[in-house]
C-alpha cells in the first residue's frame, strides 16, 4: 500500500515538474481558433536573412487548419511601393502586410486598427517606445516584430594590433580606441585607408531611404534636426552642411566605397563580411551570418559593437548618440479579406516562442520576456559578444531610441533629399548649395501636404 | 439560272437595293469591327483620357479625396513640371538613350548581318545563338549587367584589374562616374536589341536579288561598293521595319535602368521612365506623374511624326 501510494506522489510530482518546465518554455499563441478552410494572404519581406524566419508557418497551418500564402517576397521598399498601389486601386487583398514604423504614417486610412483586437495582456510584453512608434492618432496600427537601431561595427584585429595602434598614435596624438563620436571615426576611417590596413575606413547605405536615414542619424547625433517644431525644414543649418561635407570628403577621398551610392543593406553587410570596410553602422539583424565562417570568413569571430556614435562637436551640448530606430512589423489592410485570421497569424508570429526562435537568428526582439530569455541564453554562452550585443541593444533601445517623424511625406522628403546628398558626395554640387535646394523642395511638399495651414 | 455577285438572276435589269438592304451591307463591315473598337476604347482610350483628367488635378495615391478638379489650379501640374530641372534632365538623359541605343544596336547589327549572311557553315547554330539575348527578360539582363559592372565585384573590373589596366578591384565606379553609368545602361539595352535587329536585316539581307550583285561583279564593284551602293540602299525597307520597332520597343529598357541604377546616383542616370515612377508610385503624386507622362507622350507623338515625314521623304527622294 505505501510503495503504491509512493508511486503517485512521485508520479504526481513528476507531472507537476513537467507541467512547470513546460511553462518555462517559451509558448506559441495565436492557435486557438480553428481557422480551417481559410486561405490567409500575406505580403511579407524576403532576401537576405529574413526568410528564415518563415519557417514557423507550418505549425500555424497545421495547429489552426489554415493555409498561408505568401503573395509577395520583397525587399522593404519595393513592399512598400506595392502597399501603395494595391491600397489606391482597392488590390490589398492580403490579410497581413509586412509594414515599417517608418512607412506606417502613409497607409493609415488602408490599415485596420489594432487595439481592439488584442488584450492588455496580449500587448504588454511589447517595448512600450516601440508600441508608441506603432500609434498613431490613437490608433495601433502594427504588431512590431523586430526592434531596428544600429550599433557601431569594428574589425577587431586593427584595434588590437599594437604596431597599428603606435602609428595610430604617433600620426594623430590620439589613443586607438573603438570610435565612439564622428570625428572619432573620420580619424580612424581615413588613417586605416590611408596606411593600408582596410580597403575602406567606413560604409553607409548610399541611396533611397536609408541614404537618407543614414544622413539623418549623423544630424540629430550632431544636435541637429531636419524639421523644426513648425515643420519648417532645418537640415540645411551648420550641421547638415558639416555632415553633407563629411560624406563628400569621405568619398572624394576613397574612404568609403566608390559604388557607396548603389548600396542598400546587402551590400554594405557585403563589404564588412568580406573584411574590406573596418567601420560601419548596421542594425543587429547580420549578427548570426557575420559569425559564420562559411559565410564570412574574413570578419567571423573578428568584429566587436558598440555604442552609435555621437555626433559632430560642432552641436555643443546638443549631441547625443546616433539611434536611428524604428521596428519590422505586421499590419492587416482594412480590406483584408479575412481580418480575424490575419489577426491570428499575427497573433502567432509575434508570439514569445516564434520572437525567441527569430531571436536565435540575430534579430533583436520587441517583446521584454523575449529579451530576458536571450541575455539568459547569452550568459552561457563561450563567446562573451553573444551576450554584450544584447545587453549593448538593450541600452540602445531604452535610451537612443529615436524614429524619424512619423509623417506620411516621410518616403517623398527622402526622395526629395537623398538624391541631393548623394549629389553633394559625388561633388555634384556643393553641400550648402544642395541642401538649400532639397530645403526650398521639401517646403513645398509639406506646404502642398497642409502643413502651414 | 445563274447568280451574279451581286445576287441577281442573268438577264434582269439591276434593280437599286432596298433602303434597308444598303445601311446592313454599309454597317456590316463595321459591326463587325465594333467589339475590337470597343476593347481598344475600354482597355486604351478609356484610361488614357482618365490619365488625361488626373493629370489636371493635384490626385496622391494614397488621398483619394485629392482626386478633385478645381478649374484655377488645372494647369498646376504642368507648371511644376515646366520648372523641374530633374524632368529636363530626365528629358536629356532618354533623349540620348534612344539616340545612342537605337543607333548603336543599329550599326552593330548590320554589321553582324552582312558577317551572318556570309557564313556558310554553321549559319544555323550561330543564328540561335544571336538568339540567346531575347530569351532573358529585360529585369534579367539588367541583373546581370548590374554584376558584370559591379564596382568591387563585378566581371568588368575584375578583367581590367587582372590585365593590371587598373590597380584596384573597385576603382572604376561604373554605375556611378558620368558618363560611365549611361554607358554601361546602353552597353546592356544594345546587347538586348541586338538579336532583333540582326534577325531582321538578316531576313532581308538574304532575299536581296543575287542578280544585282552579280552585274556589279562584272562592272569590277569592290566590295565596300556594293554595300554602299547595293546593299545598304536595298535594304533600307528593313532597316525602317527594324528602327521603328526598336524605337517603339525601347520602353522594354525601363526593367534595365530600373535594376542598374535606378535613375541615380544624383539623377545622373535619370530617364523618363523612373522618374514618373518615383514621382507616381514612390512619391504617390499621381497627379504630377500623370502629367509628366502626358507630356513625354506627346514629345513621343511629335518624334514619330517627325521621324515617319522623314521616313516619307527618304523613300521618295530615292
Amino acid at each position: 500500500m505505501l510503495i503504491r501510494r509512493l508511486f503517485f506522489v512521485v508520479l504526481a510530482l513528476a507531472l507537476l515538474i513537467t507541467v512547470a518546465a513546460a511553462q518555462d518554455e517559451p509558448q506559441y499563441a495565436g492557435l486557438d481558433m480553428d481557422l480551417s478552410g481559410i486561405t490567409i494572404k500575406m505580403a511579407n519581406i524576403g532576401g537576405g536573412t529574413y526568410e528564415a524566419m518563415y519557417e514557423s508557418i507550418p505549425i500555424f497551418e497545421e495547429a489552426t487548419g489554415a493555409t498561408v500564402e505568401i503573395v509577395a517576397l520583397l525587399d522593404g521598399f519595393a513592399i512598400d511601393q506595392k502597399l501603395k498601389v494595391d491600397f489606391a486601386t482597392g488590390a490589398a487583398d492580403y490579410d497581413v502586410a509586412w509594414d515599417h514604423t517608418s512607412f506606417v504614417a502613409q497607409y493609415t486610412p488602408f490599415l485596420l486598427p489594432l487595439q481592439d483586437h488584442f488584450s492588455e495582456e496580449e500587448l504588454a510584453p511589447f517595448s512600450p517606445a516601440i508600441l508608441d512608434a506603432a500609434t498613431i492618432d490613437g490608433n495601433l496600427y502594427l504588431i512590431p516584430r523586430h526592434a531596428d537601431i544600429s550599433p557601431i561595427h569594428y574589425r577587431k584585429d586593427l584595434y588590437e594590433d599594437e604596431a597599428i595602434a603606435a602609428a595610430y598614435m604617433e600620426a594623430t596624438g590620439e589613443a586607438l580606441a573603438v570610435p565612439t563620436t564622428l570625428e572619432q571615426i573620420d580619424h580612424q576611417a581615413r588613417f586605416f585607408v590611408e596606411n593600408g590596413h582596410s580597403t575602406y575606413g567606413y560604409t553607409l547605405a548610399g541611396r533611397d531611404e536609408a541614404l537618407n536615414g543614414r544622413f539623418y542619424e549623423m544630424v540629430f547625433a550632431s544636435g541637429g534636426a531636419m524639421f523644426d517644431e513648425n515643420w519648417e525644414p532645418v537640415f540645411n543649418d551648420e550641421i547638415g552642411v558639416a555632415v553633407a561635407e563629411m560624406l563628400h570628403g569621405w568619398y572624394s577621398d576613397g574612404i568609403i566605397p566608390a559604388d557607396t551610392t548603389s548600396l542598400v543593406w546587402d551590400g554594405v553587410a557585403a563589404y564588412f563580411c568580406n573584411g574590406d570596410t573596418a567601420i560601419k553602422l548596421e542594425w543587429y539583424g547580420w549578427y548570426a551570418y557575420f559569425q559564420d565562417p562559411d559565410n564570412c570568413p574574413a570578419i567571423s569571430e573578428n568584429f566587436g559593437l558598440a555604442r552609435g556614435f555621437t555626433g559632430l562637436s560642432l552641436g555643443g551640448d546638443a549631441v547625443r548618440p546616433s539611434g536611428w530606430a524604428g521596428a519590422h512589423a505586421f499590419s492587416v489592410p482594412a480590406s483584408a479579406p479575412n481580418p480575424q485570421a490575419g489577426i491570428q497569424l499575427i497573433k502567432f508570429l509575434s508570439s514569445e516562442r516564434v520572437a525567441y526562435e527569430e531571436a536565435l537568428l540575430g534579430y533583436l526582439p520587441t517583446r521584454d520576456d523575449v529579451w530576458d530569455r536571450v541575455i539568459a541564453d547569452a550568459a552561457e554562452s563561450d563567446r562573451p559578444l553573444d551576450r554584450e550585443r544584447l545587453e549593448l541593444a538593450k541600452l540602445q533601445v531604452a535610451e537612443d531610441f529615436k524614429t524619424p517623424p512619423l509623417i506620411a511625406e516621410w518616403i517623398p522628403f527622402s526622395n526629395i533629399l537623398y538624391p541631393k546628398v548623394q549629389a553633394i558626395m559625388l561633388g555634384d554640387i556643393g553641400a550648402q548649395e544642395g541642401l538649400d535646394q532639397a530645403a526650398a523642395e521639401t517646403r513645398e511638399l509639406m506646404a502642398d501636404a497642409g502643413y502651414y495651414g | 439560272m445563274t447568280i451574279n455577285r451581286a445576287g441577281k438572276t442573268q438577264g434582269e435589269a439591276p434593280q437599286p437595293a432596298p433602303r434597308s438592304n444598303r445601311l446592313e451591307a454599309g454597317t456590316f463591315p463595321y459591326m463587325l469591327i465594333l467589339p475590337s473598337i470597343a476593347v481598344i476604347l475600354l482597355v486604351v482610350g478609356f484610361p488614357l483620357l482618365y490619365s488625361l483628367y488626373v493629370s489636371f488635378t493635384p490626385y496622391e495615391l494614397l488621398r483619394p479625396n485629392s482626386l478633385n478638379f478645381t478649374l484655377g489650379k488645372a494647369l498646376r501640374n504642368y507648371e511644376k513640371l515646366l520648372n523641374d530641372a530633374i524632368f529636363w534632365r530626365s528629358l536629356g538623359n532618354t533623349i540620348i538613350f534612344l539616340a545612342v541605343s537605337v543607333n548603336l544596336s543599329y550599326l552593330l547589327s548590320l554589321a553582324l548581318s552582312q558577317l551572318l549572311a556570309r557564313v556558310t557553315v554553321g549559319q544555323g547554330i550561330l543564328r540561335t545563338l544571336l538568339m540567346v539575348p531575347m530569351m532573358f527578360a529585360p529585369i534579367l539582363v539588367g541583373m546581370q549587367f548590374r554584376w558584370f559592372f559591379n564596382a568591387s565585384v563585378g566581371l568588368v573590373n575584375n578583367f581590367l584589374y587582372s590585365l593590371g589596366l587598373i590597380q584596384a578591384q573597385g576603382q572604376i565606379a561604373w554605375l556611378v562616374d558620368v558618363p560611365l553609368g549611361m554607358f554601361s545602361i546602353i552597353v546592356a539595352s544594345v546587347w538586348m536589341n541586338i538579336p532583333v535587329l540582326t534577325i531582321i536585316l538578316l531576313a532581308g539581307t538574304l532575299s536581296l536579288p543575287a542578280e544585282t550583285f552579280e552585274a556589279a561583279e562584272v562592272d569590277g564593284a569592290s566590295g565596300w561598293q556594293k554595300f554602299r551602293f547595293i546593299t545598304f540602299p536595298l535594304l533600307a525597307p528593313f532597316s525602317y521595319i527594324a528602327l521603328t520597332i526598336m524605337s517603339l520597343d525601347i520602353a522594354r529598357a525601363f526593367d534595365i535602368v530600373r535594376i542598374m541604377t535606378d535613375g541615380g546616383p544624383a539623377h545622373r542616370t535619370e530617364m523618363l521612365w523612373t522618374y514618373i515612377t518615383r514621382l507616381s508610385i514612390e512619391n504617390t503624386k499621381f497627379g504630377l506623374g500623370s502629367a509628366m507622362s502626358w507630356v513625354t507622350v506627346s514629345l513621343s507623338v511629335l518624334f514619330t511624326l517627325y521621324f515617319f515625314r522623314q521616313l516619307v521623304k527618304a523613300r521618295i527622294v530615292r
